[in-house]
């Protein structure tokens, strides 16, 4: 591929790497990667596959921006209060990297259009914060053979791992969503702001990372860190033989939606 | 033999040579030796053959740049009756005899044996004349006299076998103080007197030299005790000898060892050599006495007086650090001394004995230990003489030039007329040249650097314009050497290039500036950071169009030259700087004419055709072939490359149409025309050091995929690497890539990248102020 002089020097420091060089970056310039949820996690993750220059990039969240999103979620600013998340994040992709393609979708994931969405894309990242949609994401990926990373954050926690076909998916961890209330949403439990940015970029790196082809994914592993003891650790996941979607034999044959988030939105 | 002073002793081993250089000359005579072989045999005796065939130059050890004057009566009686009538003094501080006639060789190398003067070692690879301060041992100014030194290592080494068997020449200084006026920082290997804590000693330089390839010498020792050069110079050379590049020609002087091994392993392995010696003192030099004493032989004092008297004493004659004793410079028109004058004026000097005269790198004779009240006796031979320049400014005799094209084979211009014309137009002019004593304005014909270019204030180093089709002799322009501030040297830069024509005016125009503001700066260097080399690039630029053949053929004649510029006398085998220059010349073209292409409103037709012009003629200087007409370029290119099989047949007929002179067809086979333009410069990249193609079976178009070209000059780290890896990305496995680069930190960097990628990097050799370095993609 011919680079532009200015592409030349924009991805320089992605080239000069032995594991991308000229053609990692062309790569990822012809990538495209679905990133669900443009709150706390879809802000790092969004920002910096923008600027890594994976050439499309869907970003999905039915939401408007809320004063209360400012403290973690970095690619909205003041004066976006009130601006579609999609619209925002747009905006501040394209500024940091005019060289990308942005596909905006007002809405949020259900059941009836996420395969329709996710099956144009290479990757999709989880960055919502609710288990209905995270249990719906998964089981979307399994059937549409589409690798993803799952990301979730709370109070000073936060865990990640990549599901690719073949590996363990969410379902052979966490059979079912927690029942009703059981688990207390960001909303209601707090989380420390900066997590967003740690877990993220973990999530953005292994994006990158699947699409280069490089290195190992966290497939069949699940990272944790607390960032108050500031420890990391991860533990292996196994797949399920049994689970009830990506098994040989699935009982799920059919996408449902799950309770709507419990979280108190002011938008909805 | 007599008893007289010898700077060296010519070794019982030299005369055993000379026995079998003698046998070859006769085989050479009789046909029974290649020329080529006789070549590598005589140049290590110090015979050159000279531009004219059958013709040698003949060069004369002279250590710690000594000669008697009972030597050089005896060189001029040879120049005389052998040669050209006159001994000439070289930029190396040594001297020379020209247009011998190879029947004579042997009897002239006998008859100086005779005075004890030797030729072995005079070129070739070999350890060559070992240099000093030219005032080494008068001057009031020296740390200690360097010169028993010089030529107790020159007898030492004429006498070890392994000195004329080197990977590649291998040059010696000493300087007796960190003024370094015997350039130890330029040198495969420089002493540098120094004393510490009582102790007599030098700072110790290695891998220096100029050349084409300029490298500044690098700190081997900071002190060494005087006892140890010996030991010292025996390891540098043990260590050369052993891991020195026999390959190449044109990247085994010992500087390009120093690149390849960098500091750590070069150090080691000189260490692993000197180690085993450093202790053994019986190899200490044997120093011999070399008193710089009077000897009144009693004559009649000739009283001079007057005002050009003084003004000469003021100009050429410095006091010595001997109470009574003076040292006069006698500048001499472009190191020549007429046999005759030679022989008048050692008769004179013999009677102070035999300590009395050096050689300078200026070519100039320095005549030493002078009672001062025969200044005036000295002063009317000399004025007796014709040809000298001492009614001059002493800068006039400073400039220094290499012989050029009028006898050397590799020459492109003659700096001999350049120089010539410049001291014409200087001393014509009202400017006050005294002013300028210290002023180094050095040149060299062709981009080797006989006349010393890189160490000038100003430099110029020949090179071929071409206008419309023409050649005319040019010159790039070089300035702002720093030497004298030991580990600090700096040769000079490139700022521009001029026409030979414009010299004399541009040199005329940059002193009337300079002059007056000499005052005012510090160094020459201060003022060209200031103004001075911002308006060497003004008068350039005013230079810059030159006069079309018709309009001024002038342009294309070269000074001192008898007809137009032109190459069919160029050497084709002694070596090849001067062809290279010539195909560069073709190389750039075709890249001048690729990017005017690119470029909107573009006369494609014309661009193609000079694209082709030049592409067809670029290898012709190769095959000793010179076109007249664009038409004979064409068709010299047809029969000698395409028919020949180094350039593929598709392109004949594209050639066809050019040599019809049919340009509005070529837009048509545009990217035929750019394929071979490639195919052109990858066989020139294939050529050998003898000028011969890799292979005459493969297909040029085949080349043409093996080698790329960047050029990432002025690319700042890291974005040269950047760059680099992108181009490697789109070719093949095996495939060659030679990009450019600049010096420090590009070439520090880039080259380590890559290799710490996979890519294998086949050489890194410095041209000028940047660097070309080869890969090959893994």
């Amino acid at each position: 591929m011919n680079f532009t002089d200015d592409q030349i020097e924009r991805y320089s420091r992605h080239i000069l790497l032995k594991e991308v060089g000229g053609a990692g970056q062309e790569k990822l310039l012809k990538a495209k990667v679905l990133i669900i949820g443009a709150g706390g996690l879809g802000a790092p993750i969004a920002l910096y596959l923008a600027a890594a220059g994976v050439g499309t990039l869907g970003i999905i969240d039915g939401d408007r921006v809320d004063l209360s999103n400012l403290q973690r979620q970095v690619i909205h600013f003041t004066a976006d209060v009130g601006v579609p998340k999609v619209e925002s994040a747009k905006d501040k992709m394209l500024q940091i990297n005019p060289d990308i393609n942005v596909i905006t979708y007002q809405d949020i994931v259900y059941s009836k259009n996420i395969l329709d969405i996710i099956k144009d894309y290479d990757f999709i990242i989880d960055g919502t914060d609710n288990f209905s949609a995270k249990f719906l994401i998964n089981d979307a990926c399994v059937m549409a053979k589409k690798p993803y990373s799952h990301g979730g954050i709370l109070r000073f926690d936060g865990q990640t791992f990549t599901h690719t076909p073949g590996h363990a998916c969410y379902r052979c961890v966490f059979k079912e969503p927690p029942p009703k209330n059981a688990v207390p949403t960001c909303s209601q439990a707090g989380v420390l702001g900066a997590i967003a940015g740690m877990l993220g970029t973990v999530q953005a790196t292994e994006a990158l990372k699947y699409i280069l082809g490089i290195g190992d994914l966290l497939t069949d592993r699940l990272l944790m860190f607390n960032a108050l003891k500031m420890n990391f650790r991860s533990v292996n996941l196994k797949k399920n033989p049994n689970c009830p979607i990506c098994s040989a034999t699935p009982t799920i044959t059919e996408l449902v939606d799950g309770e709507l988030p419990v979280c108190d939105l002011k938008a909805h | 033999m007599a008893t007289f002073t010898k700077f060296y002793e010519t070794a019982p081993v030299l005369l055993d040579e000379l026995v079998q250089f003698e046998a070859d000359i006769a085989e050479f005579v009789a046909g029974k030796i290649d020329p080529v072989k006789f070549k590598a045999i005589r140049v290590a005796h110090g015979v050159y053959e000279q531009r004219q065939p059958h013709t040698y130059m003949i060069r004369i050890r002279c250590a710690a740049c000594g000669i008697t004057p009972a030597q050089l009566i005896r060189c001029a009686e040879i120049g005389q009756k052998y040669g050209s009538g006159e001994v000439h003094f070289t930029t190396r501080s040594e001297v020379q005899v020209h247009d011998v006639l190879i029947e004579n060789v042997m009897t002239v190398i006998r008859e100086l044996l005779e005075v004890g003067l030797s030729t072995r070692g005079g070129g070739g690879n070999t350890i060559r004349n070992i240099l000093t301060s030219p005032d080494s041992g008068i001057s009031s100014e020296e740390v200690f006299d360097v010169d028993p030194y010089a030529m107790a290592l020159s007898t030492r080494m004429v006498n070890e076998e392994d000195s004329w068997n080197l990977p590649r020449k291998f040059k010696i200084a000493f300087s007796h103080n960190a003024q370094d006026t015997a350039y130890t920082q330029s040198t495969c290997l420089g002493y540098l007197a120094k004393i510490q804590d009582g102790q007599k000693g030098f700072e110790v330089y290695c891998a220096g030299g100029m050349g084409a390839k300029p490298m500044v010498g690098h700190l081997l020792f900071d002190f060494i005790p005087d006892t140890k050069a010996y030991h010292v110079t025996r390891a540098l050379k043990t260590m050369f000898d052993k891991h020195g590049n026999r390959r190449n020609r044109y990247a085994n002087r010992l500087k390009f060892l120093w690149k390849k091994l960098e500091r750590d392993e070069f150090v080691r392995l000189f260490h692993e050599e000197y180690d085993k010696i450093k202790d053994d003192e019986s190899l200490n030099l044997v120093l011999a006495g070399l008193p710089n004493e009077a000897k009144d032989p009693g004559i009649a004092v000739e009283t001079v007086s007057g005002p050009d008297f003084e003004t000469w004493k003021t100009r050429y004659v410095v006091a010595q650090k001997q109470p009574g004793l003076a040292s006069i410079k006698l500048p001499l028109v472009l190191g020549d001394l007429l046999s005759d004058e030679a022989r008048a004026i050692c008769d004179f000097l013999a009677l102070f004995g035999d300590n009395t005269i050096r050689c300078d790198r200026a070519q100039n004779m320095r005549i030493r230990n002078i009672p001062a009240k025969y200044l005036g006796n000295l002063y009317t031979i000399i004025f007796g003489m014709k040809h000298h320049l001492a009614k001059h400014a002493p800068f006039i005799g400073n400039m220094i030039n290499c012989t050029g094209a009028q006898t050397c084979k590799l020459g492109i211009c003659l700096p001999r007329g350049l120089s010539t014309a410049i001291r014409d137009r200087l001393i014509n002019s009202d400017l006050d040249l005294d002013q300028i004593d210290d002023l180094r304005v050095n040149m060299s014909g062709c981009p080797n650097t006989c006349g010393m270019h890189h160490i000038a204030d100003v430099g110029f180093f020949g090179k071929v314009g071409r206008k419309d089709g023409d050649m005319y002799p040019a010159y790039n322009v070089l300035a702002g050497a720093r030497i004298g501030i030991p580990g600090q040297t700096e040769y000079a830069q490139k700022v521009d290039e001029i026409s030979a024509k414009d010299i004399p005016t541009f040199m005329h125009d940059l002193l009337q500036d300079y002059i007056p503001k000499k005052a005012k700066y510090e160094s020459f260097n201060a003022y060209l950071d200031t103004e001075g080399r911002a308006l060497i690039k003004s008068l350039c630029d005013q230079f810059r169009d030159v006069p079309s053949f018709a309009q001024n053929p002038e342009y294309y004649t070269d000074w001192g030259a008898k007809k137009k510029l032109s190459l069919d006398e160029l050497g084709t085998a002694e070596c090849s700087a001067g062809m290279f220059d010539m195909i560069e010349v073709d190389e750039k073209s075709i890249k001048t004419h690729r990017k005017a292409l690119e470029v909107d409103g573009a006369d494609v037709a014309s661009e193609l055709y000079q694209i082709l012009f030049a592409a067809s003629r670029m290898l012709l200087v190769t095959r000793g072939l010179d076109s007249k007409t664009d038409e004979q370029v064409f068709e010299h290119f047809g029969k000698h490359f395409i028919e020949a099989n180094f350039i593929n047949a598709k392109f004949r007929d594209v050639v066809t149409l050019a040599k019809l002179g049919l340009k509005p067809e070529l837009p048509k086979y545009k990217d035929l025309i750019l394929e071979l333009a490639d195919a052109v410069i990858a066989l020139y990249k294939s050529m050998d050091d003898s000028l011969k193609f890799r292979s005459t079976e493969a297909p040029a178009a085949e080349a043409a995929s093996t080698l790329v070209e960047k050029d990432f000059r002025g690319v700042a780290c890291p974005m040269n690497f950047v760059k680099t890896k992108l181009v490697l990305d789109t070719l093949n496995s095996g495939q060659q890539l030679k990009i450019l680069l600049d010096d420090g930190e590009p070439i520090q960097n880039v080259p380590n990248s890559v290799a710490l990628e996979g890519h294998k990097v086949l050489s890194k050799t410095q041209s000028g102020p940047h660097w070309e370095v080869v890969i090959e993609k893994k």
